[in-house]
């Protein structure tokens, strides 16, 4: 997988973030996934086809579902519940679009699914291609506690 | 904004953006709000009682009728086309807005927005001169 395909996915998750949900991430070290299970509890995923073909997954922990919820709607929601289900599909969607159209600048056009949404750790998913999934794992500041979310992605 | 704006109808197969649209309307006095999750479910509100409607507010991408062919359904039905379209949408590559644009759509907002940027948009759709 080549390095420039990191940034489309840095920028289009931090633009999205900030602007929908007024939260500033910061990008961690960015890592080989050593298989292809879920890491938060609440993961976003979407296939895209065109140019090229794969699956990019956004994986949130309980806290960072609600939070997101919370930040996007602006009432708070005691447990994940179908409400934040559907938000973070919402929030799937939105980022998918700023990738390609980050990818549109490399001269990459590609067309999404609709986005699916699973509840569950360790959930195993098909990533589609037999590349290596890149994760990039991202932090930013809840009221002082840290909350991690993570983007993994494969596509050739 | 200037105005009262009537009914208004919100397409979007997720109810978290149809809540996020729903608020932003609210702060521009806009509450007299009609939802539907794709839209032929909308062509089928609209259909029921066109002249009630002032505004549609419509995703892009929903299953069972899309944003862009619902779009296209009312810009060919007289009883319609007159009403305000802008699509908020995720589909932010060129051939999407141009197909947009060639359909009749009246503004195009690309999520992620902001409020001000969907009360701009909204706005300026509003005070375009609608086609006869």
């Amino acid at each position: 997988m080549d390095a420039k395909f990191i940034n489309p996915f840095l920028i289009a998750t931090q633009n999205v973030f900030k602007t929908m949900l007024s939260t500033q991430i910061n990008l961690g070290k960015p890592s080989v996934k050593a298989n292809n299970l879920t890491l938060g509890e609440v993961t976003g995923i979407m296939g895209f086809a065109g140019d090229k073909k794969g699956t990019f997954t956004i994986s949130f922990s309980k806290e960072c579902a609600t939070y997101a919820y919370r930040a996007m709607i602006g009432e708070d929601v005691p447990t994940i519940n179908s409400d934040v289900v559907d938000a973070i599909g919402e929030l799937t969607n939105i980022i998918s679009g700023q990738i390609r159209v980050e990818l549109e600048k490399l001269g990459i056009n590609l067309r999404a699914s609709l986005p699916t949404v699973i509840v569950g750790q360790n959930v195993a998913i098909n990533f589609i291609t037999p590349l290596p999934v890149i994760t990039l794992p991202f932090s930013f500041d809840d009221g002082g506690m840290t909350r991690q979310l993570f983007i993994d992605f494969s596509f050739e | 904004m200037e105005g009262t704006v009537g009914k208004t109808l919100v397409v979007d197969d997720f109810a978290t953006m149809r809540k996020i649209v729903k608020n932003v309307l609210r702060q521009i006095n806009i509450t007299n709000v009609a939802e539907a999750e794709d839209g032929k479910v909308a062509l089928d509100i609209l259909k029921r009682d066109p002249a009630d409607f002032e505004l549609i507010v419509s995703d892009w991408i929903m299953p069972v009728m899309t944003g862009i062919d619902f779009l296209k359904a009312c810009k060919e039905d007289d009883a319609v086309r007159k009403i305000p379209f802008v699509m908020v949408t995720a589909e932010a590559q060129k051939d999407s807005v141009l197909e947009a644009i060639k359909a009749g759509v009246d503004n195009y907002i690309v999520k992620p927005f902001t409020p001000d940027k969907l009360q701009e948009a909204i706005q300026k759709a509003r005070a375009k001169p609608q086609r006869q």
